[in-house]
């Protein structure tokens, strides 16, 4: 702190002994600076004029080093026309110079005027400048339970390389200060530090004032935050933040009591902030919350139809000094941020983040485009760095081209929108699923042409032949398992018939029913021949061939025995004997059935195991 | 490499043997074979007793015969609890209670029994297998609650054969006693004239057996169908003799079987999402005005990634070893691989030392954070209040100094204020409990449901950095060793700031000098 002073008050002697610039002077000025959070707005209202005879077409604005690389934002403005129409304001470009011959340890900012001004005529600026890491926190390490102090220093004076004829300052803080220094003409009344007026100041005047003031704003600083916004055309703009945040007040020194904290979170930690608000654009969805071990349970989301809110908790109190990192993801409805015009697509998003007050040290913008965009151009109402890059996702060929934007200290006044313009063909839509059909498609393909070629390099080896051999030797075994079960078949219709019968008496419709049993059987034995034939023919059913004439011959006896068992119980019947003795005669016949069928199942099944 | 890993390697090697064997007898005529086989064996034997010497030596040279403790307490049940407190520590190597039976394996538990008789009634060699399976998973699952895991397969096969069984007794009877049904399909019109026959006989035993109430509409049933059976004429014999219940209640059974294998399903999903699947390091309860989430450990994890420095030393009971790795990516000072017995031991005779002491072993560690897990404000019973016992056990074991019983009131376990001095001034109580009287005035601990025994001390050597929302995670720093020498400095500051605290916050902070005045 002392070191400062050392140097403002160097600065200020130099100063005295500039120069005047040039003819211009500033009739009034009227600063107003904004204290209340942890990024300072200083908002000048200048009264230029030109007391000379040459037109000038340029206002110089000068801030001393220290301040200058502090500087996030800087904005001029002039309101246009006169007397009641003067309602639009225009802003005009500003660029950073270095004249000659001035003091040293100054950063100069040239305003362009729109056009000139002549001799004796006068115009309205107003010139917006956002500091950030100007508030210091004095003292610089708190226990939990102080309140958090900051100091700021200004000049009194408005630096300016012009006459000053009339000019105040307004410092507005939360309302709460310890001390500011006093000049003459300097008083503090309730939310605010009022200096001035002065008058008749020469240029470079300086007289550096410091205010000691309370701030338990929250200092959410974060040190990088990387975004990606990602479209698909298929309808989604998907956007991830990855925030990497510190509190950026005061650090904490000594003990942490949750104890402390929670019976009273305002006194015992007024230097903390818990919560921080995300303002999401109205129709995002599918937002998450997140860090690197796992969701994170603690936010909220409410909205209207103009806004969505989304209050995100970290997962402790953020307290001076402390970090944290998380990541934020929501998609958004392509047609809100997408648009076209003759061939062009251009998206129109913002470029900041959207959690309100918090300084970004490193701002990365990473725009990822639908792979096979080209003409790539992005405009940014402010300078970035630019460059690009690829990335590769899903089912990506090339890569999808990625334009990266990168700005240092950025403010929430950075929340502007900004373009991405490009050409995409709406066919390379269909690229994607082109490629997962034809590769599937290749997939099937391959298998199919697999099962139908014939990949065996020698035709005559015997492993070929024998493999050859035995495919026949199942089918015909196949053909010969059919042609029993037929018959078995047939052998419980016969069944069936004799059931009829103890049912209904009808002796001839069980006659005829044998007598069709037997023919088709007849049949089916015939068929059987030849197979057997070439069962018995080849060599690789060797094997197998005694089991298959063991089941054939089986199942004739099985024939015969039901056969008998049928003539049986229908002489029975047509003897009308009783049925005891039916039962007698057709008991020992029975047995030998079941004997047999039973045998032939296990046949059957050895068979198919084979 | 210990001894039971021997069976599975002789098993494997035996086996690979026997196929060499074989292949070689394919090779080789059976003359040559024989000659083989003479020389191989002969060989074979010396250098496989010279090997089995060694083995034994070396297995002899050990004073557990090469057993690991977790295996050895497995066949002595009392084992690890008498000489291995780290392994008795683990609740899941703790006897399963008969609830945490019922939890795992619900109706299995009843149809095991009937899974193990099917298994008997024709035993065969793939059944015999499977009971013997069934008693060695029960006895290694009686042993350890981690081993239910064993028991689970086993389980799963005996009770699919006992429904199996059931389904098939069933339905068979059912089908049997439907003949209208079946008519058309001549295979069932055999199978139901038989039936007849062998329902006089067998039907009426297996009601006696399984259904005395059903007894009487069966039998009457019986009869009708006995008739029927008789006019028909046919009674062909039948080997297999078929166990046929009465049609009601096999329908009925079979209901009652389905509907328990849908409420098994339902017990298996509710098991699967809220006991198995639930992550324990988020918990959640359930109170009026819904879910409540405790999402403390994971609060206390990612501050130590983000507040602390890249190598800070963590110290904390082993269980949350790994935790601290992965989620705060910090070095552990033990962790849940517990090979290593005596760092658990140094850290375990830490938290049971009192708070002097306790330091100079964390600052010989070079220890910068001390974790501890509370659950006495919100009632989280797995907390190291609770574990504190084993850390003594564990401590004790390699350390003598730290004795049991200095711990325990007659053999009891307490923290209220009949707790014994050593207890009340161990660095666990400390840590646990510092500035927890201030929440409520009492000190009421809601998990061991009393009020604490003391209440209000300072810690000298340690400073609270990190507590969780509820209090689940408490996070301690060494204070810096020169700290220790500066007593009367501190004491002149901690006046100073009494003072200042006393002066109103609006106006100037009358400790220090402003510099712009």
């Amino acid at each position: 702190m002392r070191e400062i002073r050392l140097d403002l008050l160097l600065l200020s002697l130099a100063l005295l002994f500039a120069p005047a610039f040039s003819d211009l002077l500033l009739s009034k000025v009227d600063r107003r600076i904004d204290l209340t959070s942890h990024v300072v707005r200083i908002t000048s209202t200048l009264k230029v004029e030109n007391a000379g005879t040459d037109p000038v077409s340029e206002v110089l604005l000068a801030f001393p080093d220290t301040q200058a690389k502090n500087i996030a934002y800087l904005t001029a403005s002039t309101i246009e026309g006169k007397g009641k129409t003067k309602s639009s304001s225009v802003s005009l470009p500003i660029q950073v110079v270095h004249p000659d011959g001035m003091p040293p340890s100054l950063t100069w900012h040239s305003v362009s005027l729109l056009k000139g001004l002549s001799k004796g005529e006068s115009l309205t600026l107003d010139v917006l400048a956002v500091f950030t890491h100007t508030l210091r926190p004095f003292p610089e390490k708190i226990t939990q339970a102080e309140i958090q102090r900051v100091a700021f220093q200004e000049s009194a004076y408005y630096l300016s390389p012009y006459v000053v004829k009339v000019q105040s300052l307004t410092v507005k803080h939360s309302g709460q200060f310890e001390s500011y220094t006093k000049l003459e003409n300097s008083r503090a009344s309730g939310s605010e530090i009022k200096y001035g007026p002065y008058e008749n100041l020469p240029s470079f005047s300086f007289s550096p004032i410091v205010i000691h003031l309370v701030n338990n704003q929250p200092f959410a600083v974060a040190q990088e935050l990387v975004r990606e916004i990602e479209i698909s055309h298929w309808g989604n703009v998907q956007v991830t933040e990855h925030y990497n945040l510190i509190h950026g007040g005061a650090h904490i020194t000594g003990e942490f009591s949750r104890l402390d904290y929670q019976a009273r979170p305002h006194v015992r930690g007024a230097s903390a902030f818990r919560n921080l608000v995300a303002k999401l654009p109205p129709r995002a969805h599918s937002i998450y919350y997140r860090d690197e071990i796992g969701n994170i349970s603690t936010s909220n989301l409410w909205g209207d139809s103009t806004k969505k809110l989304l209050e995100i908790e970290p997962r402790y109190p953020m307290f001076g000094g402390w970090r944290t990192s998380f990541t934020i993801g929501y998609g958004l409805p392509l047609q809100d941020f997408l648009f076209q015009s003759r061939g062009i697509r251009f998206l129109n998003i913002t470029f900041g983040c959207p959690i309100n007050e918090v300084v970004i040290e490193n701002l990365i913008v990473k725009v990822v485009l639908p792979e096979g965009s080209r003409d790539i151009s992005v405009s940014v109402p402010f300078a970035v760095k630019q460059w690009e890059e690829t990335k590769i996702s899903h089912l990506d060929m090339v890569g999808r081209p990625v334009v990266v934007l990168e700005k240092t200290n950025v403010v929430p006044e950075h929340n502007q929108h900004f373009q991405v313009n490009y050409k995409f063909n709406n066919l390379s839509l269909l690229r994607e699923p082109l490629m997962l059909i034809s590769g599937f498609f290749l997939l099937f393909v391959a298998c199919v042409i697999y099962v139908h070629s014939d990949l065996t390099i020698s035709k005559s080896s015997t492993a070929y032949l024998a493999k050859l051999q035995w495919d026949e030797v199942q089918a015909t075994v196949q053909q010969v398992l059919n042609i029993i079960n037929r018959c078995l078949t047939i052998h419980g219709k016969l069944e069936a018939s004799l059931r009829d019968l103890s049912r209904t008496g009808d002796v001839q419709a069980c006659k005829s029913a044998r007598k069709s049993a037997d023919s088709s059987l007849k049949e089916l034995s015939k068929e059987l021949r030849p197979v057997l034939i070439l069962l018995q023919s080849s060599s690789q059913a060797v094997q197998i061939l005694p089991k298959v004439e063991e089941l054939v011959a089986k199942e004739r006896e099985l024939q015969e025995k039901l056969m008998l068992k049928h003539s049986t119980v229908v002489d029975c019947y047509e003897k009308k004997s009783g049925g005891r003795e039916v039962e007698n005669r057709v008991a020992s016949i029975q047995q030998k059935i079941t004997a047999l069928r039973q045998e032939v199942d296990d046949l059957l099944e050895i068979i198919d195991e084979i | 490499m210990t001894s039971e890993h021997f069976a599975s390697f002789l098993v494997f090697i035996f086996i690979h043997v026997v196929a060499f064997a074989y292949y070689i007898k394919g090779l080789l005529s059976p003359k040559m074979f024989k000659v083989a086989v003479t020389l191989v064996a002969s060989v074979g034997m010396v250098l496989c007793c010279a090997v089995v010497a060694v083995l034994i030596a070396m297995v002899a040279s050990s004073p557990t015969k090469g057993w690991s403790g977790r295996s050895l307490s497995l066949l002595d049940p009392t084992y690890a609890s008498k000489y291995i407190p780290i392994i008795a520590s683990v609740s899941e190597h703790q006897p399963p209670t008969w609830p945490s039976y019922f939890m795992d394996i619900n109706v299995l538990a009843f149809l095991v029994p009937a899974g193990i008789t099917a298994c008997f009634l024709p035993l065969s060699d793939a059944s015999s297998f499977v009971i013997l399976y069934i008693v060695t998973s029960v006895y290694f699952s009686g042993v350890m609650v981690r081993l239910m895991l064993v028991l689970a397969p086993a389980a799963c096969i005996l009770s699919g054969i006992a429904l199996s069984e059931a389904f098939d007794v069933f339905t068979g009877s059912i089908k049997f006693q439907l003949p209208g049904i079946s008519r058309n399909s001549q295979i069932d019109v055999r199978d139901t004239s038989s039936a007849g026959v062998v329902t006089q006989d067998d039907g009426v035993k297996t009601d006696k057996n399984e259904e005395s109430l059903k007894e009487r509409p069966s039998k009457k049933n019986k009869k009708k169908e006995r008739e029927n059976a008789e006019k028909a004429l046919i009674k062909p014999l039948l080997e297999k003799r078929l166990l046929v219940l009465p049609l009601e209640a096999s329908v009925i059974s079979l209901l009652l079987l389905v509907l328990l294998g849908a409420f098994y399903v339902v017990h298996c999903v509710w098991a699967a999402a809220e006991a198995y699947s639930a992550p324990s390091i988020v918990l959640t309860s359930h109170t009026n005005n819904g879910l409540h989430v405790f999402d403390d450990f994971r609060e206390a994890y990612a501050w130590l990634s983000h507040n602390t420095e890249v190598d800070d030393k963590v110290a904390s009971w082993w269980d949350y070893g790994y935790q601290t790795t992965a989620m705060a990516n910090r070095t552990v000072i033990v962790d849940n691989n517990t090979w290593n017995n005596t760092h658990i031991a140094t850290v375990g005779t830490a938290m049971s030392s009192p708070e002097k002491a306790a330091w100079e072993i964390f600052h010989s560690l070079d220890v910068k954070y001390v974790l501890v897990v509370f659950g006495g404000l919100v009632g989280y019973p797995s907390d190291d209040i609770n574990k504190f016992l084993w850390m003594v056990r564990i401590g004790g074991g390699v350390f003598p100094h730290i004795k049991e019983p200095d711990y325990l009131r007659d053999g009891q376990y307490r923290i209220d204020s009949q707790a014994t001095p050593t207890m009340l001034n161990c660095l666990m109580y400390k840590l646990c409990y510092y500035r927890f009287v201030e929440t409520d005035g009492q000190g009421f601990d809601r998990v061991r449901k009393t009020e604490i025994g003391k209440k209000h001390f300072k810690l000298t050597h340690f400073e609270e950095v990190f507590t969780t929302h509820h209090w689940m995670v408490r996070l301690y720093k060494l204070k810096p060793p020169k700290n220790r020498i500066r007593g009367k400095t501190k004491k002149s500051k901690t006046v100073c700031v009494i003072n200042k605290a006393s002066s109103t916050t609006s106006s100037k902070g009358s400790g220090k000098r402003n510099p712009w005045q």
